[in-house]
């Protein structure tokens, strides 16, 4: 019983978990943590294994290798156990568009054994949720992006799950909808909600309570925002500014006391050790070589370029 | 002319990517070539038969022998007098069942007419059809063979010349195989369905994916595109006519006896009209299963069954010959393919057959054009 | 119960949401009973006849009418030469020529063995030997005729094979067609739309998400399928319907048993196309898939159409591996022969097996893993 107890307190628990698809590792020895009612970021680009760990997560994959438990379930055990008590929202749209607001919420209520009052209740909640007031009877199809996402994850709720997978629940709609969504998140978190949320926007994991950095398969960093930051404590980060940004960035890189670069649109930020050194060598070398005007100042590094350093520490090591 | 070209490149490239095309190409066909082939026909053969015979002569006996040795029955049951026949025929374990009464044998011989009575299941109307003509001619000939002999008996043997000696012949088919009729049939449905199906939907794909809004953006006229698409399976089409012509002939030995010019002339007049069909599909459809409902619903089965590959249209009600007339070119092009393949005719006796096709082809091809750029607008 | 409900309450809502639902559960059927109703019609096969005589004397002009008069042939033309033959066989104007030699009348009136010559088109297998079979006929009455006179001796001993058709005996290929049209739209419907629903669900993502639910895979397997049962009981009411009422094709069994035995052919189309969308990862695969590796062998081989007695031996026993083989049997014994279960449990328990075979495998294959 004392096990148990324990293991509430870790949601999701992962231990040297690796999933291969044929010779592909599409999860490569992931170990982690989620503790209850705390908001997990996953972070990591296109194709770094999010949607894969997921989905071993809720039962969906088995996998290869390694252990990975969810509210203290082992998902080779018993997935059917973990899929009752979790609430999931796939990478797509999950929503049957041809459907009603309310058909589509009384389906996945129903799904969950959710009926009579105790549906009713849920249903209330979802529109004023979802402040779908008054468009219940509208086709799902028909409504505008950021409504299908917050109904979604209504029905992925419905039954009060003790943890909600999302998986980039927020690509492909438009900022202030986006804004929405995460205030939902973070209220769910209020009501003691542990919500594992992956996304490939890095603003949006300013949100998370922890983050992982995933990248080809492989956990990068584990951590708060400032945990993770604090790679950059004995460095310090340059934003640069010059007219040839391409010409500046290939004699940059060659420099022994750059550590690293990275292009940001019209600009460039540069790690160096120090950075009143790093600001004097810098104008000193762009104006040398006729690059000029050149505008440098330090600047509070943000979560890309942590997601960069540890990138390029990786494809270094390789 | 580049531009068609590249479209028509982009389009071959498209299509030896995608098996399932292909396959729908190259291996239904193939599949209806050996089904037609080997194992679907309406001929008639080994009638199983049963025979309930209370006479037990042998008058009897020598009735059920001619039945049985000329080839067309199989006896697959003697049934005891007294049996329950409507059980035998309702179970189906025999199609026909031969019933000779007591005394046949007896009333023969006193130059009486003697009856005997053969039940035949009637459900498939087209094998009992059969079955009837069979007894029809085999009890003809009984009789015949009984005349001479009691003629000759009687001495008046000069009297069998007065019978009418008739040489059936039999032109084209002397052996009546039935590939020689089926491989006209399946090129002309062969030709719809990779026509038809296969261009509805190639650019309803298109337009469920937005590629076609992108060509329609680009500097290409109306007809670039829709010679583009039509080149490519104009010559798979092409292609799979060689491919059947040369299974029918490995397989069934079935040859080409009429000229090649004159047979590729007709297939491409008949080609182009079902090009304009499938384009036509397409203006209409917007999704591919709805371009493949719509085209197996008025292509494939009207071909099928209207053009008389299977069934005779004369024999069918006008409004259906109608229809068959305006809707269903593979009416004349079938006439065609068996003039040239089987009967080793040219082009010349058909050329009100080909004048229709014409007519059909513009007004199909114009009707497609005239839509695609309406939907361009 | 009630998750399967709600199941089952979505698909009935979504299908009544899909445009593609009426044309293919109304013009389909529509447009098949009429082809094979009225198109596919093999019974008053009329032969095109082309006459040429070269006699033209009274008993050529009676053996003429005898070919005329009989309801088998429909004069087309008539030609003056052996030569002109050809183009009317060439262009299919004709299936038959009569050709009726100078001099056959003079042989009539002596007793001279009198020639006549018959010319079938064969490219047209079946036609011609029908054909010929007719003139047969006819050729060997005139025959009998022409010997009786010549005897006056009236009347011989004849054999005479009286023949009754059961369960049609007007021979109406209809009653053959139809009822088969019942079982190729039923297996064509449920089976492709079935698997096509299933399909569409792992297209947009929602089996994932419906997966992860704590749904039973069985709940979602039969909810899933249980609306596309319905449909086929509706079309089975309403093509039935259209045949008894508007086809004249009697309906002689019970009705009760018709419905059941559709029942469990319904076992078999619905396990089939679940078994296709196990495999398919899209519409069109699952279109395809379903067309042409299961459908096109299962009508072809059923003996709907074409009678497996025709089909070479080894086919024959690859037929016994059809279930629409033994809905086929049970159909036409229903409704023709009308016998009931007494006559038909074989293949009702073949179908059965067939149907909870396909069922148990492709629930097998549809996990709720990915
Ligand atoms: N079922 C599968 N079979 C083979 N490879 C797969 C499968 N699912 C995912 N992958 C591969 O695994 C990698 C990680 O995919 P995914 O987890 O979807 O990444 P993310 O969600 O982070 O974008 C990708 O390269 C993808 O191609
Ligand atoms: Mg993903």
């Amino acid at each position: 019983m004392s096990e148990e107890t324990q293991n509430r307190r870790l949601v999701v628990e992962a231990k040297h978990l690796v999933k291969r698809f044929g010779k592909f590792t599409a999860v490569d020895d992931l170990t982690l943590s989620v503790n209850e009612g705390e908001v997990f970021g996953f972070l990591g680009s296109n194709g770094a294994g999010k949607t894969t760990a997921i989905r071993v997560f809720c039962g969906l994959l088995k996998p290869t290798s390694g252990m990975a438990r969810v509210l203290g379930i082992d998902v080779t055990d018993d997935p059917e156990e973990i899929k009752r008590r979790i609430g999931y929202m796939s990478q797509r749209f999950s929503l049957y568009e041809e459907l009603t607001v309310l058909q589509n919420l009384r389906f996945f209520g129903g799904v969950y054994g959710l009926r009579g009052k105790a549906y009713k209740e849920r249903e209330k909640w979802a529109i004023e949720m979802t402040n779908l007031q008054g468009k219940e009877h509208l086709q799902t199809g028909d409504l505008p992006g950021g409504w299908k996402q917050r109904l979604a994850l209504a029905c992925a709720v419905m039954h009060r799950p003790k943890i909600v997978f999302l998986d980039e629940p927020t690509s492909g709609v438009d900022p202030i909808s986006r804004r929405r969504f995460w205030r939902l998140i973070d209220e769910m978190a209020g009501e003691g909600i542990t919500v594992f949320v992956t996304t490939h926007y890095l603003d949006e994991a300013e949100h998370c309570d922890r983050l992982a950095l995933m990248h080809a398969g492989k956990l990068m960093a584990l951590g708060t925002v400032s945990e993770l930051k604090e790679v950059f404590s004995d460095r310090a980060v340059l934003e640069v500014k010059c007219p040839d940004i391409i010409a500046a960035l290939d004699l940059m890189s060659g420099q022994d006391w750059v550590l690293e670069t990275s292009v940001f649109g019209t600009r460039m930020h540069v790690v160096v050790r120090n950075a009143q050194e790093g600001k004097r060598l810098t104008l000193q070398l762009l104006e040398g070589s006729g690059n000029a005007p050149v505008e440098a100042r330090e600047i509070v590094p943000s979560l890309e370029d942590v997601f960069i350093h540890h990138i390029e520490k990786e494809e270094a090591a390789k | 002319m580049r531009r068609t070209w590249a479209i028509a490149i982009k389009e071959i490239k498209q299509i030896s990517r995608d098996p399932i095309t292909l396959l729908m190409l190259i291996g239904a066909p193939m599949l209806m070539l050996v089904l037609y082939g080997y194992a679907l026909n309406f001929d008639v053969e080994d009638v199983a038969l049963a025979v309930q015979d209370r006479d037990l002569s042998s008058a009897s006996r020598e009735l059920v022998d001619r039945l049985i040795g000329s080839n067309r029955f199989e006896l697959v049951a003697t049934l005891p007098p007294g049996s329950d026949i409507q059980e035998f025929l309702d179970r189906g374990d025999a199609v026909a069942v031969l019933i000779i009464p007591e005394r046949f044998g007896q009333k023969l011989a006193a130059g009486e007419t003697s009856e005997a009575q053969l039940l035949i299941d009637g459900v498939d109307s087209n094998t009992a059809t059969t079955v009837l003509g069979y007894v029809n001619g085999i009890a003809a000939g009984i009789n015949a063979t009984r005349a001479r002999e009691s003629l000759r008996v009687e001495g008046n043997e000069h009297l069998l010349s007065a019978m009418i000696n008739y040489q059936p012949r039999v032109w084209y088919n002397p052996e009546m195989v039935s590939s020689l009729f089926l491989v006209p049939g399946l090129i002309a449905f062969l030709l719809m369905f990779t026509a038809v199906l296969s261009t509805a939907l190639s650019v309803v794909r298109e337009k469920e994916r937005g590629t076609l809004e992108q060509l329609r953006v680009k500097p290409l006229r109306t007809s670039h595109i829709l010679l583009g698409k039509l080149l490519p399976y104009l010559a798979i089409s092409l292609a799979g006519v060689v491919l059947i012509l040369v299974a029918a002939r490995v397989l069934f030995g079935v040859e080409v006896r009429g000229p090649y010019p004159d047979l590729f002339l007709a297939t491409c007049l008949f080609l182009v009209g079902a090009l304009g069909w499938g384009l036509l599909i397409s203006t209409i459809a917007d999704s591919q299963a709805v371009a493949f409902q719509i085209g197996v619903l008025s292509a494939l089965l009207p071909t099928l069954l209207l053009s008389g590959f299977l069934f005779p249209i004369r024999n069918m009600p006008q409004p259906l010959q109608i229809i068959s007339y305006i809707l269903v070119p593979a009416r004349y092009y079938l006439v065609i393919l068996r003039g040239i393949i089987v009967k080793g005719s040219d082009l010349s006796p058909f050329w009100d057959q080909m004048a229709y096709m014409a007519i059909y082809t513009f007004v199909v091809l114009t009707l497609a054009a005239v839509r695609f750029k309406r939907q361009e607008g | 119960m009630y998750v399967l409900w709600r199941v089952i309450v979505k698909e009935f809502l979504q299908l009544r949401q899909d445009k593609r639902i009426i044309p293919t559960v109304v013009l389909g059927p529509v447009v098949q009973l009429i082809l094979f109703g009225y198109a596919a019609n093999l019974d008053v096969a009329t032969v095109p006849l082309l006459l040429v005589d070269q006699d033209r004397s009274a008993a050529s002009r009676e053996l003429v009418d005898n070919f005329v008069s009989s309801t088998y042939f429909e004069l087309m033309g008539v030609e003056d030469a052996v030569k002109d033959v050809e183009p009317w066989l060439v262009a299919g104007r004709a299936d038959l020529a009569l050709v009726i030699g100078a001099g056959y009348g003079n042989a009539v009136a002596a007793g001279r063995s009198p020639q006549v010559q018959v010319i079938v088109d064969g490219s047209n297998s079946t036609a011609a030997s029908l054909g010929l079979g007719y003139a047969n006929g006819i050729l060997q009455a005139e025959s009998a005729r022409l010997v009786a006179t010549r005897l006056q001796a009236g009347e011989r001993s004849l054999i005479e094979i009286v023949p009754r058709v059961w369960y049609n005996p007007d021979l109406k290929s209809r009653w053959f067609y139809v009822p088969a049209v019942l079982a190729m739209i039923l297996m064509i419907i449920t089976m492709v739309l079935a698997s096509m629903g299933i399909v569409r669900e792992k297209e947009i993502g929602t089996l994932e998400q419906l997966m992860v639910t704590p749904i039973r895979s069985w709940q979602l397997i039969v909810g899933k399928l249980s609306p596309f049962a319905v449909l086929g009981l509706i079309i089975t009411f309403l093509v039935t319907g259209i045949a008894v009422g508007w086809f004249g094709v009697p309906l002689r069994g019970s009705l009760m048993l018709l419905i059941l035995m559709t029942m469990l052919l319904l076992l078999n189309t619905l396990g089939l196309g679940l078994l296709v969308s196990t495999i398919a990862n899209n519409q069109q695969q699952a279109m395809m898939g379903s067309a042409f590796v299961v459908m096109l062998p299962q009508i072809y081989l059923s003996g709907l159409i074409f009678p497996i007695d025709n089909m070479p031996e080894v086919i024959q026993y690859i037929t016994y591996a059809i279930p629409l083989r033994y809905y086929a049997t049970i159909l036409r014994g229903i409704f023709l022969k009308g016998v009931g279960i007494d006559v038909l449990w074989p293949e009702a328990l073949a179908l059965a097996a067939f149907g909870i075979g396909f069922l148990a495998l492709a629930s097998l294959r549809f996990q709720k893993r990915l």
